[in-house]
């Protein structure tokens, strides 16, 4: 490389931009058996008062995985 | 009882088949004995690698619906009689695939081979899953290339979802093949190194392979790169092939390989 030539070398843009984007892929990975899981849920719910909507969403933070479950009520 | 492998990528074209062919015939060659499976339903290509193509008679999905027995629908190697082959179905479709079955043509497979190997199709969906569900491990193959590295990410996390090992709570081993490594490249840094792509995936490193015009001459041929004596694909998959059989082979340093005087001066002009 030249002095003068301070352009970013394009392998150390790819790690960087690769980094980000698994990151929020693997962020919004909805795991294959969540259509089920929700489906099942809303089966145990329904026995005791009715259901809206459900919406299950998996959230990292760091080392930590938490999955929320938002259950919204026929008013 | 054999070990069943998955060849995966994500990413189609990344040198999967090529791969899975090669590793094959390397396993071969230390004496054990292996079958490698299409699992790539309507896109059958393992055959030409291995220069099969004009002695498949029965696939994999005939003797999956009990139409032949195994024993007829396998091809044994011209080159290496420790290596079968079973070949995809070319006019069906993925969706042909059902669990129990695979799940019985594997176990029959695993009783007579020590090594089942499978060429999964590209993509992420049903025909990829069915060739991990029951696999004891994977071989994931990339390039050195974004599109490839996200896509094999992917394909990752659908096996350590799906996977019956893991849903038995047991853990897939899985290791990484970076294929069509350009050394030059690496050391100007216009390519990614092994190093980064290891940390990105957050996966052992099986082996590297550089990019080797030889590749094309040999899929051409159908005779797998590993026959040919000093390519240097073909070393990587021999060194690649003796570590899967429990061989403890110094891990090439081809990224850091000095590319030579006449190399880098023509590199200028490319």
């Amino acid at each position: 490389m030249f002095p003068w030539s301070k352009k970013k070398k394009s392998a150390s843009i790819a790690k960087d931009r690769l980094t980000i984007a698994i990151m929020s892929d693997r962020r919004n990975d909805t795991a294959p058996f969540m259509d089920e899981m929700k489906a099942e849920i809303i089966e145990v719910v329904k026995k005791y008062m009715s259901v809206k909507a459900i919406e299950i969403t998996k959230e990292r933070e760091g080392d930590i995985e938490a999955l929320s479950i938002d259950i919204q009520l026929d008013a | 009882m054999g070990i069943v492998i998955a060849v995966i990528s994500g990413k189609g074209g990344v040198g999967k088949t090529t791969a899975t062919a090669n590793l094959g015939l390397g396993i071969a060659m230390n004496g054990e004995n292996v079958v490698v499976v299409d699992f790539d339903i309507g896109q059958r290509n393992l055959d030409m690698i291995l220069g099969l193509e004009n002695r498949v008679v029965y696939d994999m999905v005939q003797v999956m619906e009990g139409e032949v027995g195994i024993k007829q629908a396998l091809i044994k190697s011209k080159v290496n009689p420790n290596l079968s082959f079973l070949a995809a179905s070319q006019t069906k479709d993925k969706t042909v695939l059902e669990s129990s079955k695979v799940k019985l043509l594997l176990e029959s497979l695993k009783d007579n081979f020590d090594y089942v190997i499978l060429d999964a199709p590209a993509g992420i969906e049903g025909g990829y899953e069915h060739t991990i569900e029951f696999a004891d491990a994977a071989i994931i193959v990339v390039n050195p290339e974004v599109s490839s590295i996200r896509d094999a990410d992917r394909a990752i996390g659908i096996l350590d979802s799906k996977s019956q090992k893991v849903k038995d709570g047991e853990e897939v081993v899985k290791y990484l093949i970076i294929n069509r490594i350009v050394a030059q490249m690496v050391q100007s840094g216009e390519m990614l190194n092994s190093e980064d792509i290891l940390e990105i995936l957050n996966i052992k490193l099986l082996g590297k392979i550089p990019e080797d015009r030889g590749v094309i001459d040999a899929s051409n041929q159908g005779k797998p790169i590993i026959l040919t004596d000093k390519s240097i694909a073909g070393e990587a998959y021999k060194r690649i092939s003796m570590r899967i059989c429990g061989k403890n082979v110094k891990m090439e340093d081809i990224e850091r390989e000095d590319v030579g005087f006449m190399n880098r001066f023509k590199g200028i002009f490319k």
